[in-house]
C-alpha cells in the first residue's frame, strides 16, 4: 500500500478549515467593495446639476474610537472583551459635480465595517505565535468569524439551488400530471421563477413574477421577437417528435405576430388600463421581470427567446423521456453563498441606504445655502448600523433570518465543526424526505457522518475534510475560448446568414458564463460544470 | 371574603348582541380618548374609567366595590356616529345582501318555499345537525330572482370588494352604474327583513337579527382585559386595544364635529372609511386587504382576534394548554434496589413540594412535629395555615413557637416524605401508563430514580431523560391515584392483554444465565443471590458435594415464586422444531413450573421480560397485582445477583469467526455476485422473466436484492454456527434481552444491502453511484451491497453507502416523532369525550349511542390474555384441572 500519510500531512500543514470563509470574506474586500461601489457610481440628487460621482473604496484595519477621540489599533480580544466591535473604517473617494462644475475629489469615511478574524486585514495577520499570546490571542483558534458587540458570530454557509438552470420535473395539476421545466433566474439579489409547463393537451404555458397563471408560449415567443413559425419551431428543436407538438402549439396560437402578443401581455399584466399603457407596461414586464438574468433591456430579448426555446425543449423530452427529471439534490445543482457573498448582499443594501441619506443630506445642506462638503453629508454611522445590526442578530436582508451565529464555544471541535457548517433553507417542518438523504453527490464534498439528529436532520451538513471552493469562475473570454476549443460549434445552422441574430448567441453564452460563478468546483465529471449540451 | 360558589353550565346560547343589549350591560358610556389625567387618576367616561373596572393597587371600582384583583371588571360602550360593518359577518352579509329585496327586504323567495325551508331546519336542527346545506341552497335559489315577488322591484347586482365593501351595479342600456351601499343603507335593508325571512336563512331572530352584523355601538371591553403596565421610568404604557379603542374615540368625534359642521360628503365618506377602518382592526388585524395597524415602533397592533388565534391564543395556549403548581421536573436516573412502585425524589425536590394536612385531634402531634422541625430539617413544614386563613410562614427561627399554637382547624403544608403518592410522567403522555401513581422514597442527590423494569411504560431510557411529578393536593385526589392509576394497577397494558412491566435488558439475561446453567451453587452463594428478598430459609438442598450441600439455580429462582402457581409454556429460546418433544426438551426450553417450583425449562423473556412476560402475566391475572408486583422487584433484583455472579460483557473478540467460516463466507458472497452478474446478463440478453404487475426493471431489482438478502442470510447461518450460547452476544438475542442475530451477522459476517426507501441506492451521478463504478453498472456492490463485516470494517464506498441508509434511518424517526404526535392530537381531539356508560354503550357528551358495546364486541383488552382466545383455553385448563384433583 503506498503511504498516504504523507500526502495527508502535507495537506493539513496549511490551515484550511476556515479557509472558505476567509477566501471569500477577502474576495469580497477585494472585489467585491468596489463593485458595488461601481454598480452605484453616482448619487443623484433633486438639486438641479448636482450629483457625487463615486470614486475609489479604501479600507482600513480595524481600530477602536474611544471617547476621547483617540483611535488605536483594535485587536480581537480586546473587542471581545469590552464588547465592542472588530470592524475597519471604510474610505470612499467622492466628487461634488455641481453646475458651477467638479470639486476636487475628496475621501470621506462612510462607516466601519466588521471584519473577519483572520482575513487580510485583520491585525492578527502575520504576527508570530508568541506575537499573538502576547494579544491575548490562542495562535490555535482559525478564526473566520466576526466579533461584533463583543460576541463571536459566524455567517453560516448557505445552500441553494443552483440559479439560471433549467430544471425540468413532473407535477401534478388537477389530477394530472404534467412535465414542467423551471428556472430560478437570479441577478444580483433578484430571483425569479421562470416555469415553462406542458399540459395535457401539449400545449406550452409560460408563467413568471408579475403575471398572474400562465402565459401562452408562442404568445411569449411572439412577443419576444421570435415572430414566424418556422423560428419559433427551429429555437425549440429539431426532433421530429418535438415538432410536432410545436406545430400543434402553432395551430392553437393566440397570436399571430408581434404587435398583438404585445397586446395580449398588455391585457394580462394591466387590465383595465388604457391599450397603451398595456403595451407599455407589457415591454417593461418582459425587459425587467421575465429572466432577468439574461438582461433588462430590449436587447436580450433574443437571448430569452431562445431560452425559453430551450426550457420548451427539456419539457418536452421529458414528456418523450428522453431526458429524466432533474435530480435537485444532486449536487452539482447546488450553489453555496459564503460569508463573502452574504456580505455583498448586506453591503449592497446598505450602501444603498446611505446613498439615499446622503442625497437627503446635501439636498437639506443646499436648501440652507451651506456649502457643500462631502464629508459633512456623509454620516457614517447609517452605513455602520445598517452593516453590524444584521450580523449582531442574524436578520439579513432579504428577509432571511440565522443567517449569522454565535460562535459554538462548547469546546475546540464545537468551533471548528460550527465554521464548517452549511444550512439549507429548506424548511424544518415538512419532511423533505429526499433533500434530507445523503447524496452520492456529496462525496468528497458533505461529510456523510456529521449531521443533527432531530427536526434539522440531513439540511445542516458540515464540509467533508478535503473540500475545495471556487469562488469564481475567471474570465469570460477565457471560458469562451475554451469552449470554442473544446469543440463547440457556434451554434444553430438554421439562423445562418441572420448576423443581428448570431450576436445574440454571444449574449447567451455569456450570461452563461454569469451562471457559472460560485458553484462548487467539481473534478472532470461530465456530468457536473458547465451544462454542454446547450452548444450541441 | 366572598366565597364563590361553582356552578354547573346547563347551556350555552350563542347569538349576536343587539344594540340594545350593548348599553344594557355597559356601566358607562366612553367619549373621551383620553386616559388619565394630569395627577394618573382615570377621567371620568374616558378608556380608564374606574367605572370599568381597577387595575391599579389601592383604587376602588365605582361599579361594583372591589379593590384590583377582586373587580372582575365591566363593559362600557361607545356610541358610534355612523354604523360600521363587523368585519367577522362580511362574507355572510354578502350573501344577504344578493338574497333579500332592495327595496322591501323581502326574502327572494315563494312563501310556500320559505316554509318548506323552514321546516327542513327544523328538522335538522332537532336531530342535532348543521343546517348549513339547507341554508346556502335557500341563498343560492334566493339570488336566482331578478324581482322581487313583493314589491315588483328590480333586483340589482351586488358587488362585494374585500375587506367590507359593498356596490350595487345596475345596468342601463349595457352602460353600468356602480353605486357604493353605505353601512346605513344596508342596516335599512336588513332592518326590513322580517323574523319569518331570517328563519329561512337559518338566523333565530330572538337571538341574532339579522342588522345587528352593522355596528351601532361598539362595547368596550373591561381594563382589567387590557392593563396598562407602568415602566420603570414612571411612563405607562398602555395595551395595543386601548390604543385601538383611542383611535376609535378620536375619529368617532372628528367624524360627528365634521357632519355637524356640514362638511362635504367626499369628507364624510373619507372619515367612515377611516372609522370603519379602525372597528375592522380594533376586531382582527389580519384581515386580508387590510394594512394592518401598528404601533409606534412598527409592530403590528395584538387585536381580539389575534388574542383568541393560534397556538399561544386563548383556546390553544390558555384554555387548553394550562401549567401547574405542586410539580417537579429532573433527570432520570436507575436503582434496581427501588421497588416497582416507588420512585426516588431528591430531598432538595421533597423539601420544596408539600401536602396540605388538615389538623384534627388524630394528627395534632404529628402536624406540630412538622412545624417544629421546620422548612430545613427534612420531614417538616413550609407554611401554616391559620383557622382564619393566613398563612404563616414557618422558619428556623418561628417553628418551635409555632407548633405550639398549632391548633385543631389549622392547615399545615408539610414537606413530602416517604410513602406519600404522587403522580409520575414520561412526555410524550401517549398512553395512561403514561402518567402513573408512585410511592415516594426520599433520597439523596438530584435525580429521580425509578426501577428500570417501568421503564417501559414510559418508554424511557437513562441518556438524558426529564420526567416530572405531580402531588395531589387531596385525599379525594391522593385516593384516586393510589387505585386507579398506581403502577401496581398498571402491570397489564389495555393495548394487548399483557404485562407490559416487567424484565428489560439485563434481567432477563441474568436470569438466564441463572436458570439455563447446570451449576451447583453452595450455600455461601445461594444466600448472596437471594440476600435482597424477603427470604428466611432456604430449600432442602439437592445433594452434596465434597460434603457442602448445594442447590440449583432452578431451586434459587423458584424461591421468588408464589405457591401455587402452576404453569407450563415455551420459552424464547425454543428452537421451534418440527415436533415439539415437550418436557423433554433438549434446549431446556419447555418450562414447567408446579405449585410455584420451577421444575425444567429456562427463564428467559417469553416468562420475565416486559410484553411478554408470562409468569407476570398469570400472576397478576390469576393471583394478585401486590404479588406481581414481589415478583418483578424479586426477578429483578435476583437477576442482577445472578448477572453479577458470572459476569457479562462483550468486546470485539466476541465477533471473531474462524478463518474457514470467513473462507465459506467469502465464498457464499462470491456466488451471490455471480448471480447477480447472470440475472443483469439474462436482463440484458432480454431473458429475465418478468414478474406479474412489474416491469422488467423492477422484477431485475426485486430478484438481486432477493438474491443479496438470502446471501446475507446464508452467512449469518455460517457464523451462527461458529458462535455458540457461550458467546454473550448470542445470549442476549436468543433470550430476548437485546439485539437480534441479524445485528450479529452484520457485527460477524456480512452488513448485507443499504436500502433507501425499501430501493437499492440509484441516485447519484449520471448513470451511475459514484465515480467509483463504471456508468450503467447494475451490480451488487455499485448499489450499496456491504459484503464486509463491521468487525472487518468498510470499504470507503460501502462505508458511504451505510450511511446513506444510516442518514435515512435518521431522518424516519425525527420526521415520525413529529407526525405521530400530530396523528396522537387529532386522535384525542376526537375522542376525549367518549365514555362507556354503565349499560355497556359508548356514548358522546349529548348522550348520542357512538357504539353499542364497547369495541362492538365489549371485551376489556387488558383482562384478555394477549388478545387471543387463549382466555377460554385458560378457564377450561383450571376447571377441567381441578376436576382432575
Amino acid at each position: 500500500m503506498i503511504d498516504r500519510s504523507v500526502l495527508s500531512k502535507s495537506y493539513f500543514t496549511s490551515d484550511k478549515i476556515v479557509r472558505h470563509h476567509v477566501d471569500s470574506f477577502n474576495s469580497f474586500l477585494d472585489i467585491g467593495l468596489q463593485k458595488v461601489i461601481d454598480e452605484q457610481r453616482i448619487v443623484e440628487t433633486d438639486i438641479e446639476g448636482t450629483h457625487i460621482r463615486l470614486g475609489k473604496i479604501r479600507l482600513g484595519h480595524p481600530v477602536v474610537r474611544e471617547a476621547d477621540g483617540a483611535v488605536d489599533k483594535l485587536y480581537p480580544t480586546e473587542a471581545r472583551l469590552r464588547n465592542i466591535t472588530y470592524a475597519a473604517p471604510l474610505h470612499l473617494g467622492m466628487t461634488i459635480v455641481s453646475s458651477e462644475g467638479e470639486k476636487d475629489e475628496k475621501e470621506a469615511e462612510i462607516g466601519l465595517l466588521p471584519i473577519m478574524k483572520g482575513s487580510k486585514v485583520c491585525n492578527l495577520v502575520d504576527l508570530t505565535d508568541k506575537e499573538m499570546i502576547e494579544l491575548g490571542e490562542d495562535p490555535q483558534d482559525p478564526g473566520g468569524y466576526f466579533i461584533v458587540n463583543g460576541t463571536e458570530r459566524v455567517i453560516t454557509t448557505l445552500e441553494d439551488l443552483a440559479p439560471n438552470k433549467i430544471m425540468v420535473e413532473f407535477e401534478e395539476r388537477y389530477g394530472d400530471k404534467i412535465e414542467v421545466a423551471k428556472v430560478f433566474s437570479q441577478r444580483r439579489g433578484y430571483r425569479a421563477l421562470v416555469v415553462v409547463e406542458r399540459s395535457r393537451k401539449s400545449l406550452l404555458e409560460v408563467s413568471f413574477p408579475s403575471i398572474s397563471g400562465r402565459i401562452n408560449f408562442v404568445t411569449l415567443m411572439r412577443a419576444l421577437g421570435i415572430e414566424t413559425d418556422e423560428d419559433i419551431v427551429n429555437s425549440v428543436s429539431e426532433d421530429p417528435e418535438i415538432i410536432k407538438f410545436m406545430l400543434e402549439n402553432l395551430e392553437e396560437a393566440e397570436v399571430s405576430n408581434k404587435d398583438e402578443a404585445m397586446e395580449k401581455i398588455g391585457i394580462r399584466v394591466a387590465s383595465g388600463q388604457g391599450k397603451e399603457y398595456q403595451v407599455k407596461r407589457a415591454n417593461y414586464v418582459i425587459d425587467r421581470y421575465l429572466m432577468p438574468h439574461l438582461g433588462n433591456d430590449e436587447a436580450h430579448r433574443m437571448v430569452k427567446a431562445q431560452f425559453l426555446g430551450r426550457m420548451a425543449q427539456a419539457c418536452f423530452e421529458l414528456a418523450l423521456g428522453k431526458r429524466a427529471p432533474a435530480d435537485k439534490d444532486h449536487y452539482a445543482s447546488k450553489r453555496l453563498k459564503l460569508a463573502g457573498d452574504l456580505m455583498e448582499d448586506l453591503f449592497r443594501v446598505s450602501f444603498n441606504r446611505l446613498t439615499r441619506d446622503i442625497k437627503y443630506q446635501l439636498e437639506r445642506a443646499s436648501m440652507r445655502n451651506r456649502d457643500l462638503n462631502v464629508s459633512t453629508v456623509v454620516r457614517a454611522d447609517v452605513l455602520t448600523e445598517r452593516l453590524v445590526h444584521p450580523l449582531a442578530t442574524g436578520n439579513w436582508v432579504g428577509g432571511r433570518t440565522g443567517v449569522s451565529q454565535l460562535l459554538d464555544r462548547t469546546d475546540y471541535i464545537a468551533s471548528l465543526s460550527h465554521l464548517r457548517r452549511v444550512i439549507s433553507p429548506l424548511s424544518r417542518s415538512q419532511p423533505h424526505f429526499e433533500a434530507r438523504d445523503l447524496h452520492p453527490t456529496q462525496w468528497g464534498r458533505v461529510c456523510p457522518s456529521e449531521t443533527p439528529e432531530g427536526p434539522n436532520c440531513g439540511l445542516v451538513k458540515n464540509f467533508a475534510q478535503l473540500v475545495e471552493i471556487s469562488t469564481s469562475a475567471g474570465s469570460k473570454t477565457q471560458i469562451k475560448n475554451m469552449v470554442y476549443e473544446m469543440g463547440v460549434k457556434p451554434i444553430v445552422p438554421q439562423l445562418v446568414g441572420m448576423e443581428e441574430k448570431i450576436t445574440t448567441y454571444v449574449t447567451e453564452l455569456e450570461a452563461l458564463e454569469e451562471a457559472q460563478e460560485m458553484k462548487i468546483e467539481h473534478e472532470e465529471d461530465e456530468d457536473v460544470g458547465v451544462e454542454v449540451d446547450i452548444f450541441e | 371574603m366572598v366565597v364563590a360558589t361553582p356552578k354547573r353550565i346547563k347551556q350555552i346560547k350563542f347569538g349576536l348582541i343587539s344594540p340594545k343589549e350593548y348599553r344594557k350591560m355597559s356601566v358607562t358610556r366612553v367619549i373621551t380618548a383620553d386616559t388619565y389625567d394630569d395627577d394618573g387618576f382615570p377621567i371620568d367616561m374616558g378608556l380608564m374609567d374606574t367605572k370599568l373596572g381597577v387595575i391599579d393597587p389601592g383604587l376602588r371600582c365605582k361599579t361594583c366595590g372591589g379593590r384590583a384583583g377582586e373587580c372582575p371588571g365591566h363593559f362600557g360602550h361607545i356610541e358610534l356616529v355612523a354604523p360600521v360593518i363587523h368585519v367577522g359577518f362580511a362574507k355572510l352579509l354578502r350573501k344577504i345582501l344578493r338574497a333579500i329585496c332592495r327595496e322591501c327586504g323581502a326574502l327572494l323567495l315563494d312563501p310556500k318555499k320559505k316554509e318548506e325551508y323552514i321546516e327542513q331546519i327544523r328538522i335538522l336542527r332537532k336531530m342535532g345537525q348543521s343546517a348549513e346545506d339547507v341554508v346556502s341552497e335557500v341563498f343560492k335559489e334566493a339570488r336566482k330572482s331578478g324581482t322581487c315577488q313583493y314589491c315588483g322591484e328590480a333586483q340589482q347586482d351586488i358587488k362585494f370588494e374585500k375587506p367590507s365593501a359593498y356596490i350595487e351595479v345596475d345596468e342601463v342600456d349595457g352602460i353600468k352604474y356602480e353605486h357604493k351601499l353605505m353601512p346605513t343603507d344596508i342596516r335599512t335593508r336588513l332592518e326590513k327583513m322580517s323574523d319569518v325571512d331570517a328563519e329561512v336563512i337559518g338566523m333565530d331572530p330572538n337571538n341574532a337579527r339579522p342588522e345587528w352584523m352593522i355596528l351601532t355601538v361598539l362595547p368596550v371591553p373591561p381594563v382589567t382585559m387590557r392593563p396598562s403596565i407602568t415602566l420603570e421610568s414612571g411612563q405607562r404604557s398602555e395595551d395595543d386595544l386601548t390604543h385601538k379603542l383611542v383611535d376609535i374615540i378620536r375619529i368617532n368625534q372628528r367624524f360627528q364635529e365634521n357632519r355637524e359642521a356640514g362638511a362635504p360628503q367626499l369628507i364624510i365618506e373619507d372619515l367612515w372609511e377611516l372609522l370603519q377602518y379602525h372597528v375592522t382592526t380594533f376586531i382582527d388585524n389580519a384581515v386580508s386587504g387590510v394594512p394592518p395597524a401598528r404601533h409606534r415602533s412598527g409592530r403590528p397592533l395584538k387585536t381580539l382576534s389575534q388574542r383568541l388565534k393560534g397556538k399561544e391564543g386563548r383556546f390553544r395556549g390558555s384554555l387548553s394548554g394550562k401549567r401547574v403548581n405542586f410539580s417537579a421536573r429532573t433527570v432520570i436516573s436507575p436503582d434496581p434496589n427501588l421497588r416497582i412502585f416507588e420512585v426516588g425524589v431528591p430531598e432538595a425536590i421533597a423539601k420544596e413540594l408539600t401536602i396540605t394536612m388538615n389538623v384534627t385531634p388524630r394528627n395534632i402531634e404529628e402536624a406540630r412535629e412538622y412545624t417544629r422541625r421546620g422548612p430545613e430539617n427534612h420531614p417538616g413544614a413550609n407554611y401554616v395555615i391559620r383557622a382564619d386563613g393566613r398563612r404563616v410562614k414557618v422558619t428556623e427561627i418561628n417553628g418551635e413557637e409555632l407548633a405550639e399554637l398549632v391548633e385543631i382547624g389549622w392547615k399545615v403544608e408539610r414537606q413530602l416524605k416517604d410513602g406519600d403518592i404522587v403522580l409520575f410522567n414520561r412526555q410524550p403522555s401517549l398512553h395512561r401508563m403514561s402518567i402513573m401513581a408512585h410511592e415516594i422514597k426520599v433520597l439523596p442527590h438530584k435525580t429521580f430514580r425509578l426501577n428500570p423494569a417501568v421503564c417501559p411504560p414510559y418508554n424511557a431510557d437513562f441518556d438524558g431523560d426529564e420526567m416530572n411529578m405531580h402531588v395531589p393536593q387531596n385525599e379525594e385526589a391522593r385516593a384516586e391515584a393510589k387505585i386507579l392509576m398506581h403502577v401496581k394497577n398498571n402491570i397489564l397494558s389495555p393495548r394487548f392483554g399483557g404485562p407490559i412491566i416487567g424484565g428489560i435488558h439485563d434481567h432477563i439475561s441474568g436470569l438466564f444465565l441463572l436458570t439455563n446453567s447446570k451449576d451447583k451453587i453452595n450455600k455461601n452463594d445461594a444466600l448472596e443471590l437471594l440476600a435482597k428478598m424477603e427470604i428466611r430459609e432456604l430449600p432442602e438442598p439437592v445433594g452434596k458435594e465434597n460434603g457442602a450441600p448445594y442447590w440449583t439455580s432452578k431451586q434459587i429462582f423458584s424461591q421468588i415464586l408464589p405457591g401455587g402457581l402452576d404453569i407450563e409454556f415455551k420459552a424464547e429460546i425454543c428452537e421451534k422444531c418440527d415436533q415439539c418433544k415437550g418436557v423433554d426438551c433438549e434446549h431446556d426450553a419447555y418450562v414447567v413450573i408446579k405449585d410455584g417450583v420451577l421444575e425444567q425449562g429456562t427463564i428467559d423473556e417469553k416468562a420475565v421480560g416486559a410484553f411478554k412476560g408470562i409468569i407476570i402475566d398469570k400472576l397478576t391475572k390469576e393471583f394478585t397485582p401486590d404479588i406481581a408486583c414481589k415478583f418483578i422487584d424479586d426477578a429483578t433484583r435476583l437477576s442482577i445477583r445472578g448477572i453479577m455472579r458470572k459476569g457479562f460483557s462483550f468486546g470485539i473478540d466476541d465477533e471473531y469467526i474462524p478463518d474457514e467460516a470467513q473462507s465459506q463466507i467469502n465464498e457464499v458472497l462470491e456466488s451471490a455476485s455471480d448471480k447477480v452478474e447472470k440475472l443483469i446478463a439474462a436482463y440484458k440478453a432480454g431473458e429475465l422473466e418478468q414478474l406479474p404487475g412489474r416491469t422488467i426493471d423492477e422484477t431485475l431489482e426485486m430478484e438481486i436484492m432477493k438474491e443479496l438478502s438470502k446471501a446475507r442470510d446464508s452467512t449469518g447461518e455460517i457464523a451462527g454456527r461458529h458462535l455458540g450460547m457461550e458467546n454473550s452476544a448470542v445470549i442476549m438475542a436468543r433470550s430476548g434481552a437485546r439485539g437480534s442475530m441479524l445485528n450479529l451477522t452484520q457485527m460477524a459476517a456480512c452488513v448485507g444491502q443499504q436500502a433507501v426507501r425499501g430501493e437499492r441506492i440509484q441516485r447519484g451521478y449520471a448513470g451511475r453511484t459514484l465515480p467509483h463504478f463504471d456508468k450503467g453498472d447494475l451490480g451488487a456492490s455499485a448499489h450499496g451491497f456491504v459484503k464486509s463485516s463491521y468487525k472487518n470494517g468498510l470499504s470507503p464506498t460501502e462505508y458511504f453507502f451505510h450511511a446513506i441508509g444510516g442518514r435515512e434511518g435518521l431522518v424516519d424517526t425525527a420526521v415520525r416523532t413529529s407526525q405521530s404526535g400530530y396523528l396522537q392530537r387529532r386522535l384525542v381531539n376526537a375522542m376525549q369525550d367518549l365514555e362507556v356508560q354503565y349499560d355497556g354503550t359508548v356514548r358522546d357528551t349529548r348522550n348520542m349511542i357512538i357504539q353499542f358495546k364497547y369495541g362492538e364486541d365489549g371485551i376489556d383488552p387488558m383482562n384478555s390474555d394477549f388478545s387471543k382466545p387463549e382466555a377460554a383455553k385458560r378457564i377450561i385448563d383450571s376447571v377441567m384441572g381441578k376436576v382432575k384433583e
